[in-house]
């Protein structure tokens, strides 16, 4: 029994506490300002012609145009990504514990999940918008689909990696019990496992739809942007961060205060995409226990 | 080990011969294990298997952690084909033909041979559905019909009476003694012969306990029940053959009764008498 021993503890712990409470601090620090920051400047361009009037009207106009190309943007990413990547995603978790192929793949996977999104848009535009002019002799060169098809490749990896995660947090038993109940496999899969990690594999697309509902990189060389309002997926397409971008480097005063407008509503539908993904699913990632 | 076998199987053999035969010896073997071996990669799990599992009697299966007792279970019904790697060699004839065959079709042989685990596992259905659903990959049946086989296969389990209003809301608000009797519902829905219970309570508390026990006690009557078990007065309580494992091998086979009164192996009594494992 030594006090000087209980000492010595008390005294690491509390320079333990007090670093990672730093550190904390440091990191909601940043975080709130950028929030504060993006509330306080984005509040001044709040007015209602934001989601009526378009970017070609410029200083008079609103940001109505870059909404609705967001929206479809993000959609056709979705709708893409979201069938390719459950499916990847299931087979990596229940198909492929006997091959070596598994692995490789997960890996792979992993590796597009942190692929610069720059990148990914190059990719797009060599194999999309690229082939897409020359087929059409220039009448469809950038696109809607094109941006689309860009935000999937950034959407896919996340869509993948939560579908293998959420099932292989299925527990083990529940194959078994199916299966000695002389259930095929894709049965198992389908009706069972799918079902019970489906308000996982949700929120992994809700936070996919987050992530590319940011993204601006891909889109500048994919839908590249569109001052008119376009609901046609082979014309170019304005989207909200790519507005923002534009807006941001413009000598307007005017125009910089509706960039911030719209970091704004990008800003709250992220914020809602996260709330909704992680309180309407987070009283069960895997709804069996 | 195959001597004791021949010994428990054969009528009027044994080391106390009046008794021994009397009232197992005839019996028919309704699962005949033979010289069967089992392969973890390398790692040799179960060393010349042989026994004989009697018709409509509760068999158990006991001894230490990680003697195999669980690894045998899982040949009867093939579940561990599901692993990688793993490997069972030797003949587990049920009714006249080699479940081990790979040509013996899983599909029938699960819905002959039944299991329900350790831990209760509902799907993720109603309670209803959760009985329904192995019926329906099986057969076609139509409403009533349906209506009628999830009934008494929930009457069977002991639960028709706590469930029958609340058919259609989520298996997963049962309790763990409920869960478990939906699982063992659901394992009889499809009318199998052999029922394979692994560790069937060790999950549940002492009441949810005696009530499965008394529920595999009446399930006897219908089905040919193997049990792995922890708990050696499981064991004693609702058996009529115990088999003793240690590691890997199948020490001794006999009648329950003598299993737990004048086992002939020193191992087997010092297991009994809780002097090891």
């Amino acid at each position: 029994m030594s006090t000087s021993l209980y000492t010595t503890r008390r005294v690491k712990n509390i320079l333990a506490m007090a670093f990672s409470i730093l550190a904390t601090a440091i990191g909601l620090f940043f975080l709130v300002w950028i929030l504060w920051e993006t509330l306080s400047q984005g509040l001044a361009g709040l007015k209602p012609q934001l989601f009526t009037k378009i970017t070609a009207y410029r200083e008079e106009g609103g940001l109505a145009n870059a909404m609705v190309g967001s929206l479809i943007l993000n959609v056709l990413g979705i709708l893409i990504a979201t069938p390719i990547g459950v499916a990847a995603g299931t087979w990596l978790a229940e198909y492929s514990r006997r091959s070596r192929l598994g692995p490789t793949i997960r890996f792979l996977n992993d590796i597009l999940l942190s692929a610069p999104s720059i990148v990914l848009g190059l990719f797009v535009y060599t194999i999309v918008v690229l082939p897409s002019k020359y087929l059409t002799n220039g009448d469809v060169t950038f696109s809607g689909l094109a941006g689309g098809i860009a935000l999937a490749l950034i959407a896919l990896p996340v869509i993948v990696r939560t579908t293998d995660e959420m099932l292989r947090l299925v527990p083990g038993t529940l194959r078994e019990a199916a299966l000695s109940l002389g259930v095929p496999q894709w049965k198992l899969t389908m009706q069972i496992l799918v079902r019970s990690a489906r308000s996982g594999i949700v929120t992994g697309v809700l936070l996919a739809l987050a992530r590319i509902s940011g993204e601006t990189a891909p889109l500048l060389f994919t839908a590249f942007g569109n001052n008119f309002m376009t609901f046609n997926p082979l014309d170019k397409m304005p989207s909200l961060p790519q507005i923002i971008y534009e807006y941001t480097k413009d000598p307007s005063p005017d125009i910089n205060t509706l960039a911030w407008a719209g970091a704004f509503v990008l800003t709250m539908f992220v914020l809602a995409l996260s709330l909704i993904a992680r309180f309407a699913f987070s009283r069960s990632k895997v709804s069996h226990d | 080990m195959t001597k004791m076998n021949e010994v428990a199987s054969q009528p009027g053999f044994g080391t106390s011969p009046h008794a021994a035969a009397a009232d197992l010896g005839q019996v028919p073997a309704k699962m005949t294990v033979r010289d069967l071996n089992f392969y973890y990669g390398d790692f040799h799990a179960l060393k010349h298997i042989a026994m004989d599992v009697p018709e409509k009697k509760v068999t158990a299966i006991i001894g230490p952690s990680g003697c195999g007792k669980s690894t045998l279970l899982r040949i009867f019904n093939r579940i561990y084909a599901i692993y990688p790697n793993l490997r069972a060699e030797g003949e587990i004839v049920l009714d006249g033909e080699n479940i081990l065959d790979p040509k013996y079709s899983l599909n029938r042989l699960r819905s002959k041979v039944g299991m329900v685990f350790q831990k209760p596992v509902p799907f993720p259905m109603t309670i209803f559905e959760n009985v329904a659903y192995g019926i329906r990959h099986h057969e076609k049946l139509n409403r009533s019909q349906m209506d009628e086989r999830v009934e008494q296969a929930l009457r069977g389990a002991a639960l028709w009476d706590e469930v029958k209003d609340k058919l259609k809301q989520s298996a997963l608000g049962l309790s763990g003694g409920q869960q478990q009797r939906l699982c063992i519902a659901r394992g009889i829905a499809l009318k199998p012969e052999v029922l394979l219970l692994d560790e069937p309570t060790s999950a549940l508390d002492p009441i949810a306990t005696s009530r499965i026990e008394q529920l595999v006690e009446e399930l006897k009557k219908d089905f040919t029940i193997v049990i792995v078990t922890h708990n050696m007065q499981q064991a004693a309580r609702c058996s009529d053959m115990t088999a003793f494992m240690y590691m890997g091998e199948l020490i001794e086979f006999d009648r329950t009764e003598k299993i737990f009164t004048k086992p002939d192996k020193k191992q087997t009594e010092d297991y009994i008498t809780g002097r090891f494992g």
